[in-house]
Parts: C-alpha cells; structure tokens; sequence
C-alpha cells in the first residue's frame, strides 16, 4: 500500500480569474459593439480630482461675469493661475473670487477686478499678505430652486 | 533605492489648506478628547510647546502667545492625505503607505535612467506638486535603505537648503548624515534601546554604525536591532511586507469625566470596536482576537486603582462590526469590576491577515450568517460614507438618553471637540465661501 502524503495548501493568496477575451456569458446583445461609457461630469470635466475644491459664491461682485450668489465654483489648485483667469483669491483672512489682472505686474502690484461697477479692483502688492488658492474652472447654477 | 515622503506637521497642515492665514502662526492640534496637543507647526515648537502637553497647560504656560488651537478633525486629515497618496501613486513606481502621513516609494535600476541624481530632481518636482495641488509641504528622504532614507527625510525636513528632498547615495553623504543624526532619532531603535546605547557611549548613528557586528549581537541579540544596524551601514534587509504587517488596530480614548456603570463603559467600548472593524475593512483584513483594556485613573491616587485586559478569540477571523462589538463587550464583561472611576477603555484588533479566504470554524460556522453579516457591513460603510460618519451605529453604539428628553448621543457627540474645523472636502454644507 502506498503511504499518503498530506499537502499544505497556501491559502493566503487569493487569485482573481479573468475571462477569457472572447468568451462571453448569455445571449450576445446586438448592442454591444456600440456600447460607450456614459457622459460622467466627474471623469470628464475634472481633470485633477487630487486637486479640485469646492466653494460657494456669495454676494455679486462677479455678477457680470455670470457668476451669481449661491453658485458652486469648481476650483482646481494645480493650474498655473493666467493673466484674466478667474481665481479665488485669500486676502485678510477671507477667501475671494474674482478676475486676475496680471497687467500692472512690471509695476509692481497686480489686481483682482470685479465684474460689477459697483465693486472696486482689489489692488495687492509685495506687502500683502495674498495667495492665488486656486483657479476657478467650472462654476455650476442650480436653475430649478 | 527607496525614498520616503513624509507630510511635515501633517494635522496642522490640513489645517492651514483652508486657513492660509495661519501660515508662519504657532498651531496645535489636540487628541481626541481635547486631552492633550498631538500636533504642533513649526512655530508652535519653537515656543517649547511639547507633544504630549495636556491643553490645559497651554494657557497657563503660554499665556501671552497667541496659538491656534484645533480639536483633532480625521475625516479632514484622512480626506487631505488620499489626495497626497493619489498624487504619489501618480507619479512612483511602487509605492506602500506606511500611516496617516508617511509612504514608502520604490525605484529599481530601471526607474533611475539618469542614475540616483535624477531623483534628487524627482523628489523636488514632487515636494512642488503636492505643495500645489493640495496645499501639504511633505519633506522627501531617498537612499539605499528604508533605514537611510528615514534619515535623509529628517535632513529634508531641518535644512530649507535642501529644497524637500534629501538624497543619501553616497558614502560620505553616508557618513555625513550619520554623524549629525542622534542615536534616539534613528527609525526602528525605541525609546528603550536608545538608553541603552547612549549608556554605552552610542550618541550617533554613527557611532552605531561603526560598531562591529558581533558587539551588536553580542550586547542586544535582537533581530530588529541588527537590521537597523545592517540598514544604516547600506545593506538593505527590512523586506517590504515588514511594512505591511499592521500586527494591530487599537482604538482607545479618555473619556470625558469618569465613568462608573458599566452600561456607559459598554457603549464606549462598542464604540471602539466599531472602530476598529472599520478600520479593518478599509484596509481588506480580517483579525481573529479581540482584546479590551480598562483604566482607571492614574492621576486621582485619591482614589482606588484598578487596571485589567483580557483578550476574546473570535470563533473565526471576521472583519463584521456586529461579531466585534459582541466579543468586545463579553471582554469587558469579564473584567470590570463595579465600584472604581474609569478613565480610559481601549480595543485592540490582533491577528490580523487578509480577508480572503477566511479561515472557517467548521463546527461553528453558518455560512448564512456571515453572508448576512458581510451584506449588512457593506451597507452601513456605504450608508456612513454618504452621508457622513455615524448616521448608522448600532444600538449598542448609543448613549443612553440623558435625563429620558433628549435624543440618545452618538459617539461622535459625545466626546469633546470644542475647536473642530470644517470638512471642506466631504461635506456640501462644509464648503468654503467666496466673497
């Protein structure tokens, strides 16, 4: 008689096991050819989610701009902020959105402009304490209150 | 070669993304509980502020400074790091992260084209795009050995000259750091040990390092010690897994006042548990012992004193928060005794492994229950995740109703958090306002 030699089995893998290409379970749709991934706001229109943040517009200083009180800013801190992009700004402890000016830099300062007559640029120099937070990509308006 | 990205004062700089005013301010961030100060900016340390200090003290020691002051906020810190890992896996190629704000990175031969100069540069670029795009400073130490590299991260850390990142590839860069760096410092060489050799006439690293093997042996007969030693000399031996063995998960706090009913301990304890068990399915694990520890406290000798721990063996390893709970509970059962002031209660997770396939209880185990289980598990993890920590506990988790009006407290509401930020990132009504 033969002896029996008992095996260890190593059980602290787990192995994943794909389908074969090719291989297809069920009845094949007549769509699948055609099949597309949905439209997704999130994987389309963010395109750096390690660096997007999120603010809540108040007040109207950028009214002209379309950018209303209670829009939601889609703000990306990776980009390089560009001459006319729309930023938010941190200045005296509160944080701001509105365009920058990078026009007046040879001169020492630059500005961030509102877009309502009724506000003032913000004009910053070397000796305020200001930080570009990021870059306003989207801004999104709920229509259906 | 391996580097290592570390995120400096990691709690304060979460705190400052969204506070930029406090750039170059003394901050603390307080444990949970509002106990003591957990983490401290560079400001902060410069006025002798230690870790560890209770924050009471802070104001009578410091009462002319301004310091800002937070209660400890993780769903912040914990959002805030994801992005810091993300941007890491983006750009090494391999990466292990080691705690909340630390992770390891590998490079082979192929990754290093234009030889280890190349990651100096590497380093640097990638100091600049986390500092960017989430707004954390991270300090970058890479060298032959996780041991070097812990070190070189130091260097970056202490020495602006170095730009973030400190690169060990040399052996009189080698001998350089190890010279400046004390023998306490070193990763992998406790409290303990550090005595010890200072006792011996071992100050640096160096020092160490320059010890001969069998004097190593010799004088501690510790494998971990010897690595360390075997590490800072170049050799590289901490295999990677070392890394990933979490050989526990422990969730303990003081609690607020002192508690003597046993109903109040259990519903702290099966808190912790929770806890714990969501720990262990974030990170895909399973523990089979679960271990309560009880404290009375040790600052009123006033009073009478009383410790105990008792470990509970679970059938079968699981990660299922309602098995925890209960075999939580029957551990403090076990050792409370009625009559002391309680101060502190803790669970720890042990025997820990990976989640699939679980070891089964042939005798005990009723696959339909586990199924359940698991189903039930995912469904309060989703339901947690969307619409905040705590909208689902189970009724073990809340605090019986005081004074029979009130809505009972979940444990998020009862413990302190008097200075608590935002959390800009995972909550709508949290997000910041643009003037």
């Amino acid at each position: 008689m033969k002896s029996i030699k008992l095996m260890k089995g190593e059980f602290d893998e787990s192995l994943n096991l794909l389908l074969a290409p090719g291989i297809k379970a069920g009845f094949p749709s007549p769509a699948g050819d055609y099949l597309r991934e949905s439209l997704d706001f999130n994987r389309d229109l963010i395109r750096h989610p390690e660096a997007t943040f999120y603010g809540l517009v108040e007040g109207d200083s950028m009214e002209n701009a379309g950018i209303n009180d209670g829009d939601i800013a889609v703000i990306d801190r990776s980009l390089e902020p560009q001459d006319g992009d729309v930023v938010v700004g941190y200045i005296n402890g509160d944080f701001t959105v509105k365009f920058l000016d990078l026009s007046h830099r040879a001169e020492g300062y630059i500005e961030l402009r509102p877009a309502n007559p009724r506000y003032q640029p913000i004009r910053i120099d070397e000796t305020d304490n200001f930080e570009v937070w990021g870059v306003v990509v989207w801004t999104i308006k709920n229509w259906k209150r | 070669m391996y580097g290592i990205v570390d995120c400096d004062n990691c709690y304060v700089s979460c705190e400052r993304v969204f506070r930029p005013d406090l750039n170059g301010k003394p901050v603390v961030v307080l444990s949970n509980n509002d106990g003591c100060v957990v983490a401290r900016s560079n400001e902060a340390k410069k006025l002798g502020i230690k870790a560890g200090m209770p924050y009471y003290q802070l104001a009578q020691q410091l009462p002319n400074e301004k310091i800002a002051v937070f209660s400890s906020n993780y769903e912040l810190y914990g959002e805030l790091t994801a992005r810091v890992l993300e941007i890491i896996r983006q750009e090494a190629p391999a990466y292990f992260r080691y705690s909340i704000d630390e992770c390891f990175v590998y490079f082979n031969s192929f990754d290093m084209h234009d030889g280890s100069t190349g990651l100096k540069g590497w380093g640097e670029q990638l100091y600049r795009r986390i500092r960017k795009s989430v707004g954390i400073p991270v300090s970058i130490g890479i060298a032959p050995t996780k041991t070097l590299a812990k070190t070189a991260s130091h260097f970056a850390k202490k020495y602006p000259g170095y730009r973030h990142c400190c690169l060990i590839d040399t052996e009189e860069k080698r001998r350089k750091a190890l010279k400046l760096y004390s023998i306490g410092e070193v990763w992998g060489i406790g409290r303990r040990y550090s005595a010890r050799l200072e006792a011996l006439g071992v100050k640096t690293a160096y020092d160490f390092a320059q010890k001969s093997e069998s004097w190593v042996n010799a004088t501690f007969n510790n494998i971990v010690i010897h690595r360390t030693w075997q590490e800072l000399n170049g050799e590289d031996c901490v295999p990677n897994e070392e890394l990933a063995k979490k050989k526990s998960i422990c969730t303990s706090r003081s609690f607020n006042g002192m508690v003597t009913d046993i109903d109040t301990l259990k519903t702290h304890v099966a808190n912790y548990a929770a806890r714990c068990a969501e720990k262990l399915r974030q990170q895909g694990t399973v523990a089979s012992v679960v271990a309560v520890f009880l404290y009375t406290n040790t600052f009123r000798q006033d009073l009478p004193q009383y410790w105990n721990f008792r470990e509970q063996r679970l059938p079968m390893a699981t990660d299922s928060t309602i098995d925890i709970v209960k075999a939580a509970s029957q551990a403090l059962q076990d050792i409370y005794i009625q009559g002391y002031h309680y101060k502190k209660a803790g669970v720890i997770l042990m025997g820990i492994g990976p989640n699939s396939p679980v070891q089964l209880d042939l005798f005990d185990f009723n696959a339909e229950h586990f199924q359940k289980m698991k189903r039930l598990d995912a469904i309060i993890d989703r339901i947690n995740k969307v619409n905040g920590t705590e909208t689902i506990v189970l009724g073990s988790q809340q605090y019986s109703q005081k004074d029979g009006k009130g809505k009972a407290d979940v444990f998020a509401n009862a413990i302190k958090h008097d200075f608590r930020s935002k959390n800009p990132t995972t909550r709508w009504t949290d997000i910041i306002h643009l003037k």
